[in-house]
């Protein structure tokens, strides 16, 4: 038992523990409420909702009537349980911190590269979640809704979107990293 | 309503299980695509496994249908796959 209470407060878990807990959580997922783990699909549900309500002769479209229709879905009751499930990570582990400037651009690897100022990394975080989004869009899914729970059901749309994410994951990194990748 | 209380707590440890393997973090994410630390595809591939042996077995077992499985649409797939790459390894998503 106490084995187990250290283990939950160390930082960082073996993958492989990590990897297990998550695909317990997705067989329930299914078991349970007959869904995928989706993430990327909320936001395009909350944003179809605002969208609506400001302009909604520009949403009013296939995508957004169809095929990822606005709402309080599922997938956004997801999100915030992804939400505070990662705060709950990170107070069991003590690395949670509360409004600390620095805090937001803490990572070593990122200031080596980009250079130390934090407006940088706000502003790149904005422009790739943007991409992912688009991205996550065109494909049908994101890491966690096709990725892994469309590879879980053996859907060949999952390994054809995980070898195009590592091409271009790959190619990218090289492109920023050059002579220090 | 049951079927969000589920989702709120699958979503907590879906949230729980990406923080503890550091999936959060920026170096973890981008340092798989310089093959100098695979812990999110050791992440990624172990989640897969364990999922689609249980929920194969369970499908076997006649305890489970499965849902719509995402659509194949093979430019889609992969140019989605392709443009999602930039994103993440310039997010650490």
């Amino acid at each position: 038992m106490k084995f187990i209470l250290n283990y939950i407060r160390k930082d960082t878990w073996s993958p492989y523990v990590a990897g297990i807990l998550l695909g317990v959580v997705g067989i329930l997922a299914v078991w349970l409420s007959d869904s995928l783990l989706g993430a990327s699909g909320a936001f395009e549900n909350i944003a179809g909702m605002i969208g609506k309500a400001v302009s909604p002769k520009l949403f009013d479209n296939v995508y957004f009537n169809f095929i990822m229709p606005p709402g309080f879905t599922y997938g956004v009751m997801l999100l915030i349980g992804v939400f505070f499930g990662g705060m709950i990570g990170a107070a069991t582990s003590g690395t949670l911190k509360w409004g600390k400037k620095d805090s937001a651009n803490s990572d070593e690897q990122w200031k080596r590269i980009f250079g130390p100022q934090t407006w940088k990394r706000w502003v790149l975080a904005f422009v790739g979640a943007i991409i992912l989004e688009y991205a996550a869009g065109i494909a049908g899914g994101c890491t966690s809704g096709l990725a892994i729970s469309g590879g879980m059901l053996l859907a060949p749309a999952a390994f054809l979107f995980i070898a195009g994410m590592f091409a271009s994951g790959i190619l990218t990194a090289l492109i920023i990293y050059r002579e220090r990748y | 309503m049951a079927n969000f209380v589920i989702a709120l707590f699958l979503g907590a440890f879906f949230g729980f299980s990406l923080n503890k393997a550091g999936l959060t973090k920026y170096n973890k994410i981008v340092n798989v695509f310089r093959f100098t630390d695979m812990a999110v595809l050791q992440f990624m591939m172990t989640a897969l496994v364990v999922a689609m042996s249980g929920l194969y077995a369970l499908r076997g077992l006649g305890l489970i249908t499965f849902p719509n499985i995402p659509a194949t649409y093979v430019v889609g797939n992969i140019v989605g796959g392709l443009i999602f790459g930039v994103g993440m390894a310039l997010t650490g998503y």
